[in-house]
């Protein structure tokens, strides 16, 4: 039995008057790739914020790896090896790719490490071994990450998170701005990282892709997870039924 | 509904170069946003140096002068560099050298005691002044610049206003100190020792404190995790923040180092006159900032160039000493030196679209270019 990574149980949070997230609870284990799916407003990114440190949730618990956690910061969440991806803030576009993926992590020189010199070729060296877990191509590394292609900036930004996530990785939307040839790498980048061993989970509106990449599919509405279905059995009018609360309709209808 | 159930191809990769590779290499010097500014720089003393009469311009002499004469701009021009690289910006570095100078000047004096009526005159405590006015003025500088990282990290006011603000404040307390008349009896040793004089009889003394200063910054900036980081915070303060780098704390030190980059342009003010300059430097920050622009820097913040602001700032002071030795009318001087920056500033931007490597040749991006696995198929999970 796979390790359960990410434990959510009852998780809450109000804004004013708003109850963005109700009672929403969720697991994710080991090498398991989940797809948080739901309408807009539903509260799927309040939901990831609050499992990357990004917010604190008004009740409920939160475990990685069987230990409590009390997430105040995205630092916080780092520390146990939650690592997240956004659509697109999480990179520098001046910043050239290994660099990119070492920003906070930097490797120094050990000659000259009391100032606190780069070692960019120990730097460069361990950047192609990260991309290439993941089987993700560039043509070059020594190049600004504004000069990429979408696919290729996302692409780096979960080569640099499943380099240093060591439990879990939330991606919130991170095919959304892509198009068809670049959505390809990066869903086959996510289920290498998955591979690699981590918890992943995804929010995307991209349901075909989600029902090939995914295991599982989790859909949330009006601020609770409502359905927890596994990729292999469900039709993408299944889902949909269940993101706008009509499944029992759907079942009658289609005589189940 | 089932999926497939193919195992994930993965790819061969083929290997980043992740060294410089032929075509960078085959890109020559002016390709750099510094190239282009040196270019520029060259012409100008080329065109200088044959149009003025018995060629004076190009003289040791005549070097030697620009040196003196643009060695505050280039000091102010990369202490500020970093600055602008992480996405800030300081223009109360006129100020800070005023009251720099001042205080600096005004230490020296009152440490170094009562001159005696000799033709050159003696102090009783010369070398303690001298030393307590360097480090006075260096202090005042950092400290100008703390208060302005303050004001920016801790009050949260954009950069721009809150140095506005300083820079009016600054001015004002170094004529309140005073009272509006420049600081006299500054020992003649800190001038002749100093402020004019010249390493191996042509290189001014504060121009080689300048170099110094300025391959410490190249180095710091390109070599060092503080250079990466402060340029990481000037290209995506939001990436930065995620990335765990703490913000405060670094942008306040970068406005120290551009505040004690000021502190010595101070000490080179009035040890190179003798006096201060307490109406003076209104435009120092700008010419310093230009200076930077110039040579390749983004205003906003991501990129910037140490050697590109060094020739940056150098263009100015170029055509300034080149204006007034072809004996330009004073007026037309600043129209001419206002087009030819604009010029320069144009020319670099080409540099950069048509074979600037120097980071984000948009034009020439090769989008795409990731090559897919030979068999190109969809991505599929892999079976558990």
């Amino acid at each position: 039995m796979p390790r359960v990574i990410i434990d959510a149980a009852e998780l809450s949070r109000d804004f004013g008057h708003v109850q963005a997230l109700r009672d929403a609870s969720l697991r994710v284990h080991e090498r398991e790739v989940v797809a948080l799916v739901g309408d807009n407003g539903a509260g799927k990114s309040t939901f990831m914020n609050i499992l990357g440190g990004a917010l604190a949730p008004d009740h409920g618990s939160l475990q990685i790896l069987g230990a409590p956690a009390q997430f105040t910061s995205v630092r916080d969440a780092q520390a146990v090896g939650v690592e997240s991806v956004y659509q697109n803030l999480s990179l520098a576009p001046d910043l050239t790719v290994p660099e990119s993926i070492f920003l906070g992590h930097e490797v120094l020189s050990t000659r000259w490490r009391w100032l606190n010199v780069l070692d960019r070729d120990a730097m460069a060296e361990q950047s192609v071994k990260a991309l290439k877990l993941l089987g993700i191509e560039l043509p070059r590394l020594d190049v600004p990450i504004a000069d990429l292609s979408g696919g290729q900036r996302q692409a780096v930004a979960v080569a640099r998170a499943v380099k240093w996530a060591k439990s879990a990785i939330l991606m919130d939307e991170p095919t959304a701005a892509l198009g068809v040839r670049q959505t390809d790498i990066v869903t086959r980048v996510i289920r290498a990282a998955a591979n690699s061993g981590l918890a992943v989970l995804v929010i995307s509106h991209d349901m075909p892709r989600m029902l090939q990449t995914a295991d599982r599919i989790v859909v949330m509405r009006h601020g609770r997870t409502v359905a927890d279905l596994h990729a292999t059995e469900v039709s993408i009018p299944d889902i949909v039924a269940e993101m706008l609360g009509i499944s029992d309709v759907r079942r009658s209808f289609n005589g189940h | 509904m089932a999926t497939n159930s193919q195992t994930m191809t993965s790819s061969a990769l083929q290997r980043p170069r992740t060294r410089d590779d032929s075509r960078r290499q085959r890109l020559s010097w002016f390709s750099r946003p510094a190239g282009w500014v040196g270019l520029v720089d060259l012409v100008l003393i080329a065109v200088f140096s044959i149009a003025s009469t018995n060629h004076v311009f190009f003289s040791v002499a005549n070097f030697t002068n620009m040196a003196l004469d643009s060695s505050q701009t280039v000091l102010l021009a990369v202490g500020v560099a970093m600055l602008l690289s992480a996405g800030e910006i300081d223009i109360s570095l006129g100020a800070n050298i005023v009251l720099s100078s001042v205080l600096g000047a005004k230490a020296t004096v009152a440490v170094a005691g009562a001159a005696s009526t000799a033709l050159t005159p003696t102090y009783p405590h010369l070398a303690l002044g001298l030393a307590v006015g360097v480090l006075v003025a260096v202090a005042t500088g950092t400290t100008f610049g703390l208060v302005n990282g303050l004001l920016v990290t801790r009050l949260r006011i954009n950069s721009f206003i809150s140095t506005l603000a300083t820079l009016g404040i600054g001015a004002g307390i170094a004529l309140v100190v005073t009272k509006g008349s420049n600081v006299a009896g500054i020992p003649i040793q800190m001038q002749s020792g100093f402020g004019v004089y010249k390493v191996f009889g042509f290189l001014p003394a504060p121009a080689l404190v300048t170099a110094v200063i300025a391959a410490v910054i190249w180095f710091v900036l390109v070599k060092t995790r503080y250079g990466l980081r402060s340029l990481a915070l000037g290209s995506s303060r939001e990436a930065a923040v995620r990335a765990g780098l703490k913000t405060r704390g670094h942008l306040i030190s970068l406005f120290c180092v551009a505040g004690a980059a000021s502190g010595i342009a101070g000490v080179m003010d009035y040890s190179r006159f003798g006096t201060t300059n307490v109406g003076g430097h209104e435009t120092a920050a700008l010419a310093a900032i230009a200076g930077v622009v110039i040579g390749g820097g983004a205003l906003f913040g991501g990129r910037v160039s140490i050697p590109g602001a060094v020739l940056g700032a150098l263009l100015a002071v170029i055509l300034e000493t080149g204006l007034v030795i072809l004996g330009l009318d004073p007026f037309y001087q600043q129209i001419a030196i206002g087009v030819v920056l604009l010029f320069a500033v144009y020319l670099r931007s080409r540099g950069d679209a048509v074979a600037g490597d120097d980071h984000r040749p948009r034009r020439r991006l090769r989008l795409g270019t990731v090559t897919n696995s030979p068999e190109r198929d969809h991505p599929t999970k892999e079976n558990q």
